[in-house]
């Protein structure tokens, strides 16, 4: 068994489902099946990042993705359709051009991802000698403002703190626009 | 050195966090402030009779009094450049004069919903409180020093707006707005999101002087000679145009502009003087952060930053390329050079690329914008092409300011110091032209620019006004809005160059353009006979006033521009030394 080095086994397992979900997404017609595969989709990224030993970004990945958003994303479509699920119909002409415009994308960022000598692979050795550093208590504390690593860089306490006024103007938008409507004489009429 | 231990950590934290950043970020803590509390009063019993207005505008008021400097405007001649919250944010002359610029409009802009009765009793809350928080986005994106500032910025000041721009419920117009505000907004913030992570991972920091001393450390024109060197710049280029479409979404420039005349035909006129002048202004100044933050070294570097590890890329020892072939290269970066005139130093490619993009970019949003006022029927549509244009025109006042920024630090100020007057200027110029066109709107219930017609006979105060407006968007004098093109044109001469007299010769071509659509609406208005159909058309005494205030500077402005350049001379006093 120890021919198999697993982290690369496990990593080629996670992509690989990451990427298979994230087509099926593309290839489904119907919405919940589309949340569903985006769900498993993001689930398989967050193993990838556990396995680069980001395991506060995985476990956000979890929670807040496969937790929060997507449950709630097929919640709400289960609640709000009224009739039928909605089925869309992509037409032969939009295939191609969806793929020109997103295959150029993919092609120069993967072009660019892989120009950088630094982001490429390394020899089993290297990989063999990292320690795993615990990066949970850093990032925390970093979010309060306070760098255990290196107290001279910048800490996250403003983006955290002000990133809830935000969410709290968002909510009250988002209640906004969902409530019943009402007239406004004036301005409607144009 | 003291050891560093979790108390070091924290004290350090508290002293910094209490004592230098919060003092600075008071207005902000205002407008949080103001949007709870809009919202909390409505828990207790009776506090539905306190109308939402009195109390955004009280926390809109406080907060600009808290923005201005508490030893007067002269304390700005010797202001430092300092860093909020560890990094995060800057706080300079700029910050300050942004801040009392963005917060000044938002008063007046609160009084404008409540005259217009956009914002009425039962949503008033909403409303104001979109407009604040897109107000602390608005304030963040103007002094982000950090690109998770500068996309958190950006989000805070679009995702409000999506709302705003749907805030007349039950207009089908109105929702595709929304619709296609959001799409392009998620869009665009994405591949800025990309840009940024690929930014940030070669440059191993968000932090943006840090970025900039690991460009520096980069070796931008040895990288060039080398394949694999050339493949690193390659990727820096690609973060930087992805970062860049998600400033030319905020810009509306040219080609990410689609959004802009059919988001301000659907939302209502008042959303629309919110968007074209704050959310411009406010994405205007975070462009010049941007420029300047990458393209040049800052001495207030932290030293334990630039004691951290630069991640350079080592260059390969077995050089594949000839050395003819090196000293072409050079030769040809020499000439570039010439063409640019940045100036030299480690920066000077970051600034020649930033240079070169925005300047072209500049050129084509402005003569796109004024080409397709033309056809315009929509009095909206027409000024949203028409604000495209204007962002334009500034756009070049930034690229000119970066462009002198490496030669000559007093030029550059000249050319922010024409940036800073032409956005004030343009608040008055903006403001007053779509009050007037919601004003209208509520009295006629028409938004085309043909139902103006014989205004002059009916409302002539406000045919006048509004002829005073457009005349000044056009750059005429002796109206305001004549000398800021004026002196944006004299800081592209002072730029000098190839590049920088090209755009030179665009921006005045397209001065000449713009003069015939304005002049269209306002012959309408004062020249055309008056259908017979329309009744008396009167905005009544308080909207008539606002209007008034808030025109009269144009014409005051026009005539002594004086106190005001000197007020924004004073503001750019300290910018990039």
């Amino acid at each position: 068994m120890d021919s198999i080095y697993w982290p690369t086994f496990f990593f080629y397992l996670f992509s690989g489902l990451a990427c298979a979900f994230a087509v099926a997404v593309l290839l489904s017609s119907n919405i919940v099946r589309m949340a569903f595969y985006l769900v498993l989709s993001l689930g398989a990224t967050a193993g990838l990042m556990f396995l680069a030993g980001a395991e506060f970004v995985g476990a956000m990945q979890l929670l807040i993705y496969v937790g929060g958003t997507l449950v709630l994303l097929i919640f709400g479509v289960m609640l709000t359709s009224q009739e039928r699920f909605v089925v869309m119909k992509t037409w032969a002409g939009d295939w191609v051009k969806a793929f020109l415009a997103g295959g150029a994308l993919l092609f120069i960022l993967a072009y660019a991802a892989f120009s950088i000598p630094e982001w490429r692979g390394i020899e089993r050795t290297e990989a063999d000698a990292i320690v795993a550093q615990p990066t949970v208590t850093p990032i925390a504390m970093g979010l309060l403002g306070a760098r255990t690593d290196d107290p001279s860089r910048a800490g996250y306490l403003l983006p955290f703190e002000i990133v809830s006024v935000h969410l709290l103007v968002v909510l009250i938008g988002a209640a906004y626009l969902a409530r019943a409507k009402r007239s406004r004489s004036s301005i409607e009429k144009i | 050195m003291q050891p560093v231990t979790l108390q070091n950590v924290v004290d350090s934290l508290v002293d910094n966090t209490l004592d230098m950043s919060l003092p600075f970020f008071r207005p902000e803590l205002a407008l949080c402030a103001t949007i709870v509390i809009l919202l909390f009063v409505r828990i207790f019993k009776g506090g539905e009779y306190i109308p939402s207005f009195f109390i955004a505008i009280l926390g809109s008021i406080t907060a600009l009094i808290l923005a201005f400097p508490a030893e007067g405007f002269e304390s700005w001649a010797t202001m430092p450049r300092q860093e909020l919250f560890t990094g995060m944010l800057v706080y300079d002359t700029l910050t300050a004069f942004i801040r009392i610029f963005l917060l000044s409009f938002v008063v007046l802009f609160i009084i404008l919903s409540r005259l217009t009765g956009i914002a009425d009793a039962k949503d008033g809350q909403d409303y104001y409180a979109l407009v604040l928080g897109a107000t602390l986005g608005m304030c963040i994106m103007s002094s982000a020093n950090h690109m998770m500032m500068l996309f958190m910025g950006v989000e805070m000041a679009s995702v409000p707006s999506y709302v705003l721009a749907g805030i007349v419920k039950g207009r089908q117009r109105s929702s595709e707005a929304a619709l296609k505000y959001v799409i392009y907004g998620a869009g665009t913030a994405g591949v800025m999101l990309y840009g940024i992570s690929l930014l940030t991972g070669v440059l191993g920091s968000a932090h943006l002087p840090t970025m900039a001393a690991s460009l520096a450390d980069l070796d931008i024109p040895n990288l060039l000679t080398t394949a694999e060197g050339r493949l690193t710049v390659m990727v820096l280029v690609l973060g930087g145009l992805m970062l860049g479409v998600g400033l030319a979404f905020k810009l509306s420039a040219v080609p990410f502009h689609f959004w802009c005349p059919d988001v301000f035909e659907g939302a209502s006129a008042e959303v629309d003087a919110f968007l074209s002048v704050a959310s411009k202004a406010a994405a205007l100044v975070l462009l010049l952060r941007v420029g300047a933050g990458l393209g040049l070294t800052t001495a207030e570097l932290p030293v334990a930053d630039s004691a951290d590890p630069p991640r350079v890329i080592a260059v390969a020892a077995n050089e594949t390329t000839a050395p003819t072939q090196n000293a072409v290269l050079v030769k040809q970066v020499a000439d570039s050079q010439d063409a640019t005139h940045v100036g030299g130093g480690p920066l000077s490619p970051v600034r020649r690329f930033f240079v070169i993009l925005v300047s072209l970019i500049a050129i084509v949003s402005c003569t796109f914008g004024n080409l397709a006022a033309y056809g315009q029927t929509n009095i909206k549509r027409m000024l949203a092409y028409s604000t495209i244009a204007h962002a334009g025109f500034m756009m070049m006042a930034v690229a000119a300011a970066i462009a002198l920024a490496g030669r000559d630090v007093v030029d550059a100020r000249t050319a922010v110091s024409a940036l800073l007057l032409y956005i004030t200027l343009y608040l008055f110029m903006n403001l007053s032209a779509f009050a007037i066109v919601a004003f209208l709107r509520n009295e006629m219930h028409s938004e085309d620019i043909a139902d103006y017609a014989g205004l002059i006979r009916t409302s002539p105060l406000t045919a006048v006004m509004m002829t005073a407006v457009l005349v000044s968007l056009i750059g005429l004098p002796p109206l305001a809005g004549f000398w800021p093109k004026l002196r944006v044109l004299q800081a592209l001469y002072m730029a000098g160059g190839p590049l920088m007299t090209f755009v030179l010769v665009a921006a005045a071509l397209n001065t000449a353009i713009a003069l015939v659509y304005y002049l269209r609406v306002a012959k309408t208005m004062c020249i055309d006979p008056e259908p017979d159909t329309r009744g008396a058309v009167s905005l009544g005494f308080l909207p008539a006033a606002f209007v008034f205030v808030v025109s009269v500077p144009v014409l005051i402005f026009g005539i002594l521009p004086g106190p005001l350049a000197n007020w924004t001379d004073l503001a750019v006093s300290q910018l990039f030394s």
